[in-house]
């Protein structure tokens, strides 16, 4: 496959295998070596470039999907002879010391900046974690980042060069029955209409880290990520329709997900780094099935449906019909998650996470509720939970013990013995219970 | 403060900074070896067993391969370190999981995998040991020679003083606990990673390393290599920890092997989840801690039953369980002692290095213990370490009188109460028992020996020289490495400060061995304190040498003064520092001063009677940190953490603080997010960073630190070993800062979710229980 792409400023035409890790091409083909790997998997952000605009790490970036985007990368900032602000920036607070994290480090800096100039430590902190740094306990980091801004690093985006790259790949012949970039989700449609057993490529972060631990292998793929029938989140009548390749960054930004899905934001905001938040989707995160999904329990919680289309038509189909075991969905071959389709409806929501730590971490236990209370009666209930089960389910006994009964202490009770009783994880089943009883009581006692 | 000084104390930049920041630098896996074959690892899937042979598929083109068993070894089948009991690969006995059973390499990463997926390994399964508790039921024999005395006991220490029966006797109360402290991975963000390529009658290796000439002994012998015929260099290292003290020989023996079987360089570079999988961790612990103390808070007495898992062979163990039995009582007058250290074998993976050391074990149990003690008297956990600090002409238990040094002690205690409001947070915080939200403040006081243990430094014979290019710039040539901490940065600075120059006239290039002496490796925060000592012995050996030139060249009939790089001779200006060396390297040729470590013959440790003088000099830290703990969610949030070190002398600062605060988040790793354990194989359990979890942004307190200094007499322009030193004290701190919001008492990390939720049933229950009963 040969593609276009701009890599800091320079147009740049490159052969290479449609699956090849953007990492792999930054750091083989143009011997940009600050682009590193420190886990392959998305943990890290130790290879993390701005693409488009967006900070991403290149590991789970095929480069397919590099096809005709704009790709920042630390040298692109600057050489030892003419550092950058933020470069300077970091080396004058001593933010800077085994190194290997820190071209990462700077460019998620600089993706931050690029849309907020002025941040505060809290905007700071989330900006950065998803870059690990094992060295500085990161203080020496903020420092460096105050001190850029200071100085009055504002940079823009990095769209301003004339040549502008060819967007679609130009596959060889060997893979032009195997790999597709459609530019319409007609011509998609169309084409898994005829390779109906080639994989979907939405964000990668899922597929990425399967790749590299082997436990995937991809052959035939066709890259959807990019569609513009599947982007997008509108009201529309009495629903929230949000597209299949909707990114959780999109969501978390969203002002329409902000005023009737703050349980959907919030799942958004709670499930990675802002580099895999950048490129994960919603179409992506229900079509993995994996018990420890956010988005899913989220949806499943605002009765959310999703909308199917292949070449014939278009089903729609409940969250938890989709969803039918661990890593099993109802998606039929011929098939694309189309959209995600959400009722408004009056009352409060919530999304729990528990991880292992703050931020960036697979979900220990998540639990989304949502209640309608009029005049002190619960009207309506739902509850889902994640991590809990093989894969994210509703809570219909809880469901079923709340709904039309009077919100009293008694009733709170009654809840938190039902989820405990409900929860049944397998992996410290006590602590996860206690958790959700807990969780239970919390959302309840506020409304 | 370091006004005497004209480089010491300014927080110069990092001379690699720029290079780093710009992406510019280049790690092992970003070096391009034209021709390199890639190396691989056939490895056990037990834990112990009889290996009768590996088999290679004949169905499989071999052709293009190397593969090398312990069978085709040059050497002796040892990996050089403390004891000749680590295999370079398994011959007949397999004594961990993942243990190296062969080595691969192909011109591929294809060739590699496809020639790895084809070699069986014939093994006869047995029955491991994988806990410190089977190992000393000594049921099976893991390690040692049949029929010894204490079966499975890799080394033994003991440490007695005073009587203690009488001391316990004169104690009011005694109190009791045993703690646990798990395994821990260093994370550097580099993995591991080593490139060897033949030479003619050796090879050359270079890589990711804290230690070249551990690296250069091990191939030397493995290969059976004269020493000339072996050069090591360190490629610029990204992150250590201790991760890259040992273990680093191992692989670069591995690729040594491989590139002299297969006439080719080879890269051995380990991804995230081979490294998680097969890398040295932290040495588990056990500790049983029995202490007499009277009513005011006076300790009477101690006992102390230190363990170890040191994994299947010796490794580090030995060194690290003589450092945590000496850090086992921290840092408070103990008048009567007995405590006995012990580590076990287990078919487990040796373990290794990790900064600290072994001492965050025993600080932890000391420090809990303390807390213990403190709840026990109804005492404020801070007035009973004020009892019994240490002060001037107190002694460690194992001997040493601390005359002068010790000042510390007390000093960072004030320090940090002072700055952190303690008394105030601690009495409010543990009044409040309502609301799922808590918070809580703890306080730890910790101490680290800088420099090797007993008699090690003596024994090592650090040498440096500095050399004086045709360029102009002074060379610091010394084995010691910058991982990440700045030690290229650092000596420069202590050698710029002697020479009297500009600090940037000086450079630390990164360490061959085919060109600097053997400044010892670079660990046990010796770095800074004594290798920089001799690098300033080495620049004043530089300036005699110019001294002597210039008075003979000059005919002066003495030596000229020397200031500010200029030779004065009376009041007349001779010669400068350049003229005077560019002179010499025209009239003699290479120009260089050289320095040797001076063993102190008045500060002696006795290793026969395991007493003496331990280390030459101690920091010492005290902080408080600040928690919330979500009594819904079972969630600890490091909300700050105020820090006092005392470190002798701060060369660079901003570097300074920089390691305090990146070592003490470590420490809250360790104590309340990072967890592996052992899976019921003996594999850990984990093999991604998303299951492994190091601290992020968000998981970050927010740091104050403050710098004290008592400067020290042996290190390098009063400077004590910092690298460790915040590694020490978190996890206790954590822990009783726990305590202060909940009031439950935590004798293991990490607290986990699970853990804390476990802890608050227990209290729930016995409170329970208090209430029946009456």
């Amino acid at each position: 496959m040969k593609i276009e792409l701009m890599v800091n400023g320079a147009l740049r035409v490159v052969e290479t295998h449609p699956m090849t890790r953007l990492l792999d091409l930054l750091r083989d083909d143009m011997n940009l070596k600050g682009c590193r790997e420190g886990c392959g998997e998305g943990e890290c952000g130790a290879c993390a470039v701005i693409m488009d605009d967006c900070l991403v790490n290149a590991c789970m970036i095929p480069s397919v999907q590099a096809a005709g985007s704009w790709i920042l990368t630390v040298e692109g900032l600057g050489a030892p002879e003419n550092p950058d602000t933020l470069q300077r920036a970091f080396v004058e607070e001593g933010a800077v010391h085994c190194g290997f994290c820190t071209p990462g480090m700077i460019l998620a800096a600089r993706a931050l900046l690029q849309r907020n100039a002025n941040p505060s430590r809290e905007e700071v902190r989330v900006a950065l974690s998803g870059t690990l740094c094992r060295c500085t306990g990161y203080n020496r980091i903020y420092a460096a980042v105050d001190r850029a801004v200071k100085n009055g690093y504002n940079p823009s985006g990095d769209r301003s060069c004339e040549d502008s790259p060819t967007g679609r790949p130009n596959f060889s012949d060997a893979e032009k029955n195997l790999f597709f970039s459609p530019g319409t989700l007609d011509e998609a449609l169309r084409i898994l209409g005829d390779h109906p057993d080639l994989l979907l490529l939405a964000g990668g972060t899922d597929t990425g880290p399967d790749v590299k631990n082997g436990n995937l292998n991809i052959s035939e793929a066709m890259d959807i990520f990019g569609l513009k029938e599947l982007r997008g989140i509108e009201r529309r009548g009495s629903e929230i329709r949000i597209g299949g390749c909707v990114t959780d960054a999109e969501l978390g930004e969203s002002a329409v997900v902000a005023e009737y899905l703050p349980a959907l934001r919030e799942a958004a905001l709670l499930s990675a780094g802002p580099a895999v938040r950048n490129r994960a989707t919603i179409g992506g995160n229900l079509c993995t099935a994996s018990g420890a999904a956010d988005l899913p329990v989220a949806l499943l919680a605002l009765a959310g449906k999703v909308r199917l289309q292949s070449r014939k038509g278009q089903r729609v189909l409940p969250v938890e019909a989709f969803i039918k075991d661990y890593r099993k969905t109802d998606l039929r071959r011929g098939e694309i998650l189309r959209e995600i389709a959400v009722p408004i409806s009056a009352g409060t929501q919530k999304f729990y996470k528990r991880g292992s730590r703050a931020a960036l971490t697979l979900s220990r236990a998540s639990l989304a509720l949502f209640a309608d209370v009029e005049s002190g009666v619960v009207r309506e209930f739902r509850a889902a939970a994640g991590s809990m089960s093989p894969i994210p389910t509703r809570l219909p006994k809880l469901e079923a013990a709340l709904t039309g009964q009077a919100l009293t202490p008694a009733l709170i009770d009654r809840a938190v013995e039902t989820i405990t009783d409900e929860l049944n994880p397998r992996k410290s089943a006590e602590y996860r219970k206690a958790l959700g009883g807990n969780l239970v009581r919390r959302f309840l006692e506020a409304l | 403060m370091s006004d005497a000084f004209s480089v010491i104390g300014r927080s110069l930049e990092r001379h690699d900074g720029l290079v780093k920041a710009t992406g510019k630098a280049l790690y092992v896996a970003d070096l391009d070896v034209p021709e390199a074959w890639v190396a691989g690892v056939l490895r056990s899937p037990v834990a112990a067993g009889r290996l009768r042979g590996v088999a290679r598929d004949p169905a499989f083109d071999w052709t293009r391969v190397v593969v090398v068993t312990a069978r085709e070894l040059p050497g002796a089948n040892v990996i050089s370190m403390v004891r000749d009991d680590y295999e370079i690969l398994a011959r007949d006995r397999i004594s961990f999981a993942t243990q190296a059973l062969a080595v691969v390499a192909a011109p591929d990463r294809a060739g590699l995998v496809g020639a790895l997926a084809h070699l069986r390994a014939d093994i006869a399964e047995e029955t491991p040991v994988l806990t410190i508790e089977d190992s000393l039921a000594a049921n099976i024999v893991v390690w040692g020679p049949e029929g010894r005395k204490a079966p499975n006991v890799i080394d033994e220490f003991f440490v007695r003083r005073g009587d203690v029966e009488k001391g316990f006797g004169e104690a009011d109360a005694i109190v009791e606990g045993t703690y646990r402290t798990p395994y821990q991975e260093h994370v550097y963000l580099e993995t591991q990673g080593m490139i060897a390529r033949p030479t003619e009658n050796g090879v050359e290796i270079e890589g990711s390393m804290q230690c070249p000439w551990y690296v250069h002994g091990a191939v030397a012998r493995a290969l059976a290599l004269d020493a000339e015929n072996v050069r090591v260099r360190q490629s610029t290292t990204g992150g250590g920890f201790g991760g890259k003290e040992d273990y680093p020989s191992v692989m670069a023996v591995w690729a040594a092997l491989l590139a002299r079987a297969c006439g080719h360089p080879v890269k051995l570079i380990y991804d995230r989840t081979e490294d998680l999988l097969v890398s040295t961790k932290r040495h588990p612990s056990k500790i049983f801690h029995r202490t007499g103390v009277k009513r005011d808070g006076t300790l009477t007495a101690l006992e102390i039953d230190l363990l170890l898992d040191g994994g299947a062979a010796t490794s580090m163990s030995k060194v690290v369980l003589s450092r945590s039995i000496l850090h086992s009582t921290g840092a408070y007058r103990i008048p009567n002692a007995h405590i006995r250290a012990r580590a076990m074998a287990t078919n487990t993976p040796p373990n290794g290095a990790f900064r600290g050391f072994g001492a965050p074990q025993s600080l932890f149990a000391m420090e809990r213990q303390m807390d213990r003690i403190a709840a026990t008297l109804g005492m404020d956990p801070l007035d009973l370490r004020l009892k019994n600090v240490m002060r001037p002409g107190d002694s460690f238990p194992f001997g040493q009188v601390m005359n002068e040094g010790v000042e510390g002690a007390l000093g960072v205690l004030n320090d940090v109460v002072e700055r952190s409001d303690y008394r105030r947070k601690h009495e409010e915080y543990k009044n409040r028992s309502s609301g799922s939200v808590r918070r809580g403040v703890g306080l730890s006081l910790c101490m680290h020996g800088g420099g090797f243990t007993g008699s090690g430094e003596d024994n090592m014979g650090t040498a440096v020289e500095l050399e004086y290019a045709p360029s102009g710039v002074v060379e610091v040539l010394a084995s010691s490495t910058d991982m990440g901490q700045g030690a290229s940065t650092v000596l420069p600075m202590i050698a710029a400060e002697a020479l009297e120059l500009s600090p940037d006239r000086v450079r630390h290039p990164l360490p061959d061995t085919s060109r600097v002496p053997n400044s010892g490796p670079t660990v046990a925060s010796r770095t800074t304190m004594y290798v920089g000592m001799v690098v300033r012995d080495a620049a004043l050996d530089l300036i005699d040498k110019l001294k002597g030139h210039v008075a003979e060249t000059r005919r002066l009939g003495e030596d000229p003064s020397y200031e500010k790089g200029i030779f004065y001779h009376g009041e007349n200006e001779v010669s400068n520092f350049d003229e005077a060396a560019s002179d010499w390297l025209r009239a003699r040729g290479r120009l260089a001063g050289r320095a040797e470590y001076r063993p102190d013959e008045a500060a002696a440790w006795d290793d026969e009677k395991y007493e003496g003088c331990a280390y030459k000099g101690y920091a010492w830290m005290a902080q408080v940190v600040e928690v919330e703990v979500d009594c819904d969610t079972y969630e600890i949030t490091p909300l700050k953490s105020t820090v006092s070190a005392e470190i002798g002398r701060a060369i660079n600062p901003v570097q300074a603080v920089g390691q305090i605060e990146g070592g003490v988040l470590q420490s809250y790793g360790w104590s309340c997010v990072e967890n592996l354990s052992l899976t019921p194989d003996g594999k850990y359990d984990t093999g991604h960073l998303n299951g492994y979890l190091i601290p992020t942004a968000l998981d970050t307190p927010e740091f104050s630190v403050n710098i004290l200094e008592e400067p020290c007499s042996v290190g390098a322009y009063g400077a004590k070993g910092i690298g460790e030193l915040p590694m020490d004290g978190g996890a206790p701190a954590i822990a009783a800062a726990v305590e202060n919001a909940l009031g439950v008492f935590a004798t293991k990390i990490p607290l986990t979710g699970e853990e804390l939720h476990r802890l608050m049933k227990e209290r729930e229950a016995s409170q329970e229980r208090g209430q029946a009963s009456r």
